[in-house]
């Protein structure tokens, strides 16, 4: 089962669903639309190695606007906190965001329960394209859960910016 | 309704669940962390009627994957299930890294089990290891009546390139 908008705000006065900062506005009929955050990362590494932690420079995306080369793949930012201990989020392209060939994931849409944080968007671009910090780029759904619940305590809890693979840590345990 | 981790392990003792060989450090909170397997296919040519995929064993040190070219992978687990529908999905450690582990065919069918077949796409040159935890798998309850799967994929346990448009000849 996934929440209506109304539901997504009932929950959030409950503190059942965590996003700060939280505009109504920003609801729609089953989700909630994220703003990108200012920040993205570029990988510097020549090969990624999934045992190694990768280059990256980290860079702010201008007032003016930044702007993405088909076949780029940068790391984003939601602008929002958010998480549930509740419910399973869910990671959308806004339709407008995907007219543009603009992928917001790659492959990797779903959110563990009780992770919080500002998600990291990972964004590919297929034809030029001009990001604008603040923008709504992505939604967020949230989904009813079925079982005994255990929470998140994974490597990319409270993410305040774009995170990196951290892959490596795997590899090292 | 997804399952959590708990349940996904309840699910599996009882038989409802098929996720073999099985570890329990693989659950999630509400998925299971599957295995990239031993043998990528990478596509070389196209005939003006079907793609041509050369087999390729993952080496110890890890096989490098180039941009802009689809590979065909496989799960090293056989995964599956006679009571719940299946989304598999990259994991976000692999989002990260511009990795795409399928392409927009996540949804996998009640009753179907089988070492699933993935999409690589890789968006920068990365190195794969046979083996590694790759991507992930969650478990969604069903609503009506289930009628088994008589899919062509459903049951294969190897990589497995299309078998369109041969397949939409035979409809016609």
């Amino acid at each position: 089962m996934i929440l209506t908008g109304k539901k997504i705000i009932q929950e959030v006065q409950k503190n059942r669903i965590e996003i700060s900062p939280f505009n109504k506005k920003m609801i729609t009929t089953n989700s909630y639309d994220l703003l990108l955050g200012n920040t993205i990362i570029r990988y510097k590494s020549k090969i990624l190695d999934p045992k190694r932690r990768p280059l990256f420079e980290e860079m702010t995306i201008p007032k003016k606007g930044l702007i993405l080369k088909a076949g780029d793949f940068v790391l984003g930012h939601s602008s929002e906190y958010l998480g549930s201990d509740f419910y399973v989020p869910i990671i959308h392209g806004k339709s407008g965001t995907a007219r543009m060939g603009l992928f917001v994931h790659v492959t990797a849409d779903l959110i563990d329960i009780g992770s919080h944080g500002r998600i990291t968007f990972q964004l590919h671009a297929t034809i030029p394209v001009r990001l604008y910090p603040g923008m709504p780029i992505a939604q967020v759904s949230f989904w009813v859960p079925k079982g005994d619940i255990v929470l998140y305590k994974g490597k990319y809890q409270h993410s305040k910016g774009p995170m990196s693979s951290m892959t490596y840590k795997d590899f090292n345990k | 309704m997804i399952l959590t981790g708990n349940e996904i392990i309840k699910e599996q003792r009882k038989g409802n669940i098929t996720i073999n060989p099985f570890c329990v450090s693989q659950i999630n909170p509400n998925s299971y962390n599957y295995r990239l397997g031993n043998t990528l296919k990478v596509f070389y040519k196209f005939d003006g009627n079907k793609a041509f995929f050369r087999k390729i064993k993952i080496p110890k040190n890890g096989y490098i994957l180039k941009p802009k070219k689809v590979y065909l992978a496989n799960t090293k687990e056989v995964i599956g299930s006679s009571k719940y529908a299946m989304s598999l999905i990259g994991r976000s450690s692999m989002g990260r890294y511009g990795l795409f582990l399928q392409a927009s065919a996540n949804l996998g069918h009640t009753t179907s089990k089988h070492k699933w077949t993935l999409e690589i796409v890789a968006l920068l040159p990365i190195r794969l290891y046979s083996g590694m935890i790759i991507g992930q798998v969650s478990f969604w309850k069903n609503f009506g009546v289930v009628k088994k799967y008589h899919g062509r994929y459903g049951s294969l346990n190897y990589p497995q390139e299309s078998f369109l448009p041969v397949e939409k000849k035979q409809n016609i």
